[in-house]
């Protein structure tokens, strides 16, 4: 499961929350979990040789139930390139005019990882305060760009968004703070370069940016590069004016006046080399079908596709390990995420394929999920099977740490076939079923969302061994695993065997996440991800976290935050964009129904 | 629907404080699993659903769903618990409610709006209002068009029982299949009103409502119950000598869980809770009644079982946040099925679990001497 919300990283410690049940005597999923989250796999980086071992280990199972490569296809698997990293290759800033001089550590200048490699030669500098352009659509007039002229100059902006600014005004401005976006807002005003400092008023002030990871091939259409508060005050320090100082500046914004503007900087003009290298690796996905049994004339979109992603995190190298400090660098078994799912394919290719049906059943295993469902959004981009022929997709991710019955079924909203269903193979499956209509998953459904085909996603659940070391196979549920593939085939049975195909349903997406500026704040809790309740579950809290002291715990439901309601996960990181760290807010959660008050302090999260 | 004060009284702030703050611990140490085991999510289609009850041999359930997309209100189906089929039994035309199997017979009685004329019409209306994107709250309007219908399955044939102009529904048949006893808001509409009166059919028709029994075809409809306040909810108990009812006070935000004789003599309170309990119904051991309650949050409704006498206290079963109400178990009291908000959303599905009788006996044993709880 790929959480591409920020949040995942609120993940960490929290008491052992799973049940072990005893395996079953002749699991179906047992054997390919055990194997695929071996030490040998390495945890399955896309581009590894553990993924080249997993692929090898998945396509000799579905050569045995007699699955084949698709036709005018060469073999099972299916390339595709992404980047796999990215570092600074010796960017550089050169400071021209009344000061001379050159920064070239990365402690001074770092290109963000979505920038250019472009050399920008004595262009004058505005300073663009926080580089923040509101769509007139939110209803809130907010342009840094509003009285300047940037074209052809470079743009020196603040990191974050305006420190003082009132809550909700916070929370429009948080949207559009992202450094993506405030690089797009520079390009489209015509700058040829953007720098961002994080000001001495915000969190991690002066620092440099991290180089995030990111898996563009290619740079966004500007240069942009991240510099220290040294190189930013030797900036300013050409204005002669002590009281026209980064500080000063910043703080005259901090109030969020939309009428405050930013400024030409006169006596500065600035040479910037950016230099980004991307390391270009390749993946593959895996694909595998079994025909239909006698035909597929008078038949709907005759085909159905069944996933999940097989890649994990390696020795978490690359996006989001959530390991221990003691167990950093060590292998990501995955078990959970996402061997189980992969075997839960493996297991329903096993038992449809001695069965009946009207339809093709198309067998998918993706990589490059972990890193942004990059398979399967290569696969959607060219498809093997044209997308309208697909009746439907399932995905299953992490389904192996069933805890007391609870089975989510996600993404129900983007047919109403779904719903009928997962009723009628419920009453013999008789799971205590989780349903979340919201197709807009972190994880390869929504990749087939995007491309409406009616889709739906298994999932178990959030635990503790998300994403770290130890998420191993001993700690998998494999009896009710089996039960999972037994459920899902009753689904797939009854959907191959109607003529029709489902209709597709798009569903509007409740929040857009895209301009998003992240979560800065720590507060330390783990949110439960498997239910829909109103408010926050908390699956856990961060021992000594900010949640933790504030006496919140496992199973509490936060439905208030400093005065904002809490009604569902996007309210909550909302909310968050708002807090101030190290300033105390009022938490309202019920406790077994029981409505109670605590006051949480947020820390700053890197 | 039994139930339906809720949403009057959920807006009501006033005694919004009521259920946190009359806390009792009156289950120590007990959880929800030492009662239900094997949860699970019975109906997932549609808005919601609700009141879930038995075919006597326990192999099927009738219910109430918002399903059809042509009807936006409840219609009633059957669910095969076997093959997991379900087919839609009532006309779909109008709002339907409260089904129930008549024993040793083809029959399930329902209530239904369906011969008022302006059904279609009003349908329509409320379907074009849904698809504008707009939402109402929640309410049960007591429809006084209202009435009870006995289908056969056998040949399709629908048997109107009641014609009283009022509310007719709540409805469920003896153990022999010999009677029905049901609620009716008809006390409302078969008389000249005072002015008083007149004023609180305005506010609140279900303050008329009163319990009634008749034979199963219909006849011999006699009113069982006085008393002033929402008296409805009725089923027999299973040895078919009593019937347990809940009885709302006047301000429509209490309720306790009363029994009496089948002539309506030897009315006997069960429980004095202190807050809304209804929706009882009889474990066929005849040992205790389970039902739903507000007592730890106003708005959220847990079950409770309690002994037939009423001698102890109440013990909590759930332990879900949100709704959990309308309990019903197996014929052979080896389930329970109730309605519940605990698969996500505001609105309610049925579930199922095995039930611990073994457990409950105990619990109840256990339990401390009832309290007369007062009022606030
Ligand atoms: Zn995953
Ligand atoms: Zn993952």
């Amino acid at each position: 499961m790929k959480r591409a919300l920020v949040l995942a990283t609120l993940l960490g410690l929290a008491p052992a929350l799973y049940a072990q049940a005893p395996a079953a005597v002749a699991s179906r999923t047992k054997t390919h979990v055990t194997t695929l989250a071996s030490d040998a796999f390495e945890g399955r980086l896309s581009g590894s040789a553990g993924e080249q071992r997993a692929s090898d280990y998945i396509i000799s199972e579905l050569q045995r139930v007699g699955a084949k490569p698709l036709p005018g296809q060469d073999g099972y698997r299916v390339p595709f390139e992404f980047t796999a990293g990215s570092r600074d290759g010796g960017s550089w800033v050169r400071l021209g005019g009344r000061v001379m001089q050159r920064f070239e550590q990365r402690a001074d200048i770092q290109a963000l990882s979505f920038s250019d490699n472009a050399d920008v030669s004595d262009a004058p500098v505005v300073f663009a305060g926080y580089g923040i352009v509101v769509p007139d659509s939110q209803g809130f007039a907010y342009d840094s760009y509003a009285t300047l002229d940037v074209k052809d100059k470079v743009v020196l902006v603040l990191r974050y968004f305006p420190e003082d600014a009132e809550a909700k005004t916070k929370g429009i401005l948080s949207r559009y703070s992202d450094l993506r976006y405030k690089a797009m807002a520079a390009r489209q005003h015509g700058a040829r370069a953007i720098l961002i400092v994080a000001g001495p008023n915000s969190p991690n002030a002066g620092e440099i940016v991290p180089m995030s990871f990111d898996t563009a091939l290619a740079g966004s259409g500007i240069a942009a590069a991240s510099i220290s508060g040294a190189v930013a005050d030797a900036m300013f320090a050409t204005f002669g004016d002590p009281g026209k100082t980064l500080k000063a500046a910043q703080t005259a914004l901090d109030d969020a006046n939309p009428h405050a503007a930013g400024f030409e900087m006169p006596n500065v003009t600035v040479t910037i080399h950016t230099d980004v290298v991307r390391e270009k690796k390749t993946g593959h996905n895996i694909l595998a079908y079994l025909p239909a049994s006698s035909g597929t004339t008078g038949v709907q979109k005759p085909w159905i596709g069944i996933g999940a992603h097989y890649d994990h995190l390696g020795r978490g190298e690359v996006g989001n390990s959530l390991a221990e400090k003691g167990d950093i660098g060590k292998v990501h078994h995955g078990a959970d995420d996402n061997a189980s799912g992969t075997s839960a394919v493996l297991a329903l290719a096993e038992s449809l394929a001695s069965q009946p049906r009207k339809r093709n059943l198309l067998f998918q295993f993706w990589s490059g999920e972990e890193l942004g469902l990059v398979g399967s959004s290569a696969y959607v981009a060219h498809p093997a099977v044209p997308l309208d022929q697909m009746a439907a997709y399932l995905n299953f991710d992490m389904v192996g740490r069933m805890q007391d019955n609870k089975l989510s079924v996600q993404a129900t909203g983007s047919s109403p076939v779904w719903s009928r269903l997962v009723e009628q193979a419920n009453i013999s499956a008789g799971f205590d079923l989780q349903v979340q209509p919201d197709p807009y998953q972190p994880t390869d459904v929504a990749s087939f969302n995007q491309a409406s085909v009616p889709c739906i996603n298994f999932f178990t659940g959030t635990h503790v061994d998300y994403h770290k070391p130890t998420d191993t196979a001993d700690k998998i549920n494999f009896e009710d695993l089996d039960r999972i593939v037994d459920f899902a085939a009753a689904i797939v049975k009854r959907l191959g065997d109607t003529p029709e195909a489902p209709t597709f349903t798009k569903v509007e997406q409740k929040t857009d996440t895209s301009g998003r500026a992240g979560v800065r704040i720590f507060t330390g809790t783990i949110p439960d991800y498997s239910t829909d309740v109103k408010g926050l579950l908390l699956s856990g809290v961060i021992g000594g976290g900010p949640a933790e002291q504030a006496g919140l715990q496992k199973g509490d439901v936060i439905v208030e935050i400093a005065g904002q309601t809490i009604t569902n996960i996007y309210d909550y990181t909302y909310a968050l964009d708002v807090l101030k760290i190290g300033q105390a807010a009022k938490v309202v959660y019920l406790r077994n129904g029981e409505r109670r008050e605590t006051m949480l302090t947020p820390a700053a999260r890197k | 629907m039994r139930p339906l004060h809720l949403v009057v009284a959920i807006a009501c702030a006033a005694v919004a404080q009521l259920g946190a703050a009359a806390v009792q611990n009156t289950s120590a140490g007990l959880q929800e699993r030492d009662f239900l085991t094997r949860v699970r999510r019975l109906t997932v289609e549609g808005r919601r659903a609700g009141e879930g009850y038995y075919s006597p041999d326990g192999k099927r359930m009738v219910f109430q769903s918002e399903r059809d997309p042509a009807n936006p209100w409840y219609q009633i189906y059957t669910l095969d618990l076997t093959s997991g089929d379900v087919k839609r039994i009532s006309p779909g035309i109008g709002k339907t409610t409260c089904a129930y199997f008549r024993p040793n017979s083809d029959q399930i009685l329902f209530s239904s709006t369906h011969l008022d004329p302006k059904s279609k019409q009003l349908q329509d209306d409320e379907l074009a209002f849904r698809a504008s994107g707009q939402q109402r709250r929640y309410s049960w309007d007591y429809d006084p068009e209202m009435d009870i219908f006995a289908l056969s399955e056998k040949t399709g044939s629908l048997t109107r029982l009641t014609t009283a102009r009022g509310y007719d529904a709540e409805s469920a048949y003896s153990p022999d299949g010999q009677w029905i006893v049901f609620t009716s808001m008809r006390d409302a509409y078969n008389r000249q009103l005072n002015a008083t009166e007149k004023a609180a059919l305005e506010r609140d028709p279900s303050l008329f409502a009163e319990i009634y029994i008749m034979k199963a075809d219909g006849s011999g409809q006699k009113r069982l119950t006085a008393e002033w306040g929402y008296d409805g909810g009725p089923f027999f108990t299973h040895d078919g000598t009593r019937i347990v009812w809940r009885h709302f006070d006047e301000s429509g935000l209490y309720a306790d869980i009363w029994t009496m004789k089948l002539d309506g003599t030897d009315q006997r309170q069960v429980t004095t809770f202190g807050s809304m309990s209804w929706s009882p119904f009889a474990h066929p051991s005849g040992e205790y009644f389970i039902f739903s309650s507000n007592k730890l949050g106003f708005e959220n409704f847990e079950l409770f079982i309690v002994d037939t006498a009423g001698t102890k206290e109440p013990v909590r079963v759930t332990y879900t946040d949100g709704f959990d109400s309308l309990p019903v178990f197996s014929p052979d009291g080896t389930q329970l099925s109730w309605t519940s908000t605990r698969g996500g959303g505001s609105e309610g599905q049925i579930f199922l679990a095995q039930w611990n009788h073994q457990k409950a006996l105990e619990a109840l044993r256990n339990a401390p001497p009832r309290t007369m709880n007062v009022r606030k």
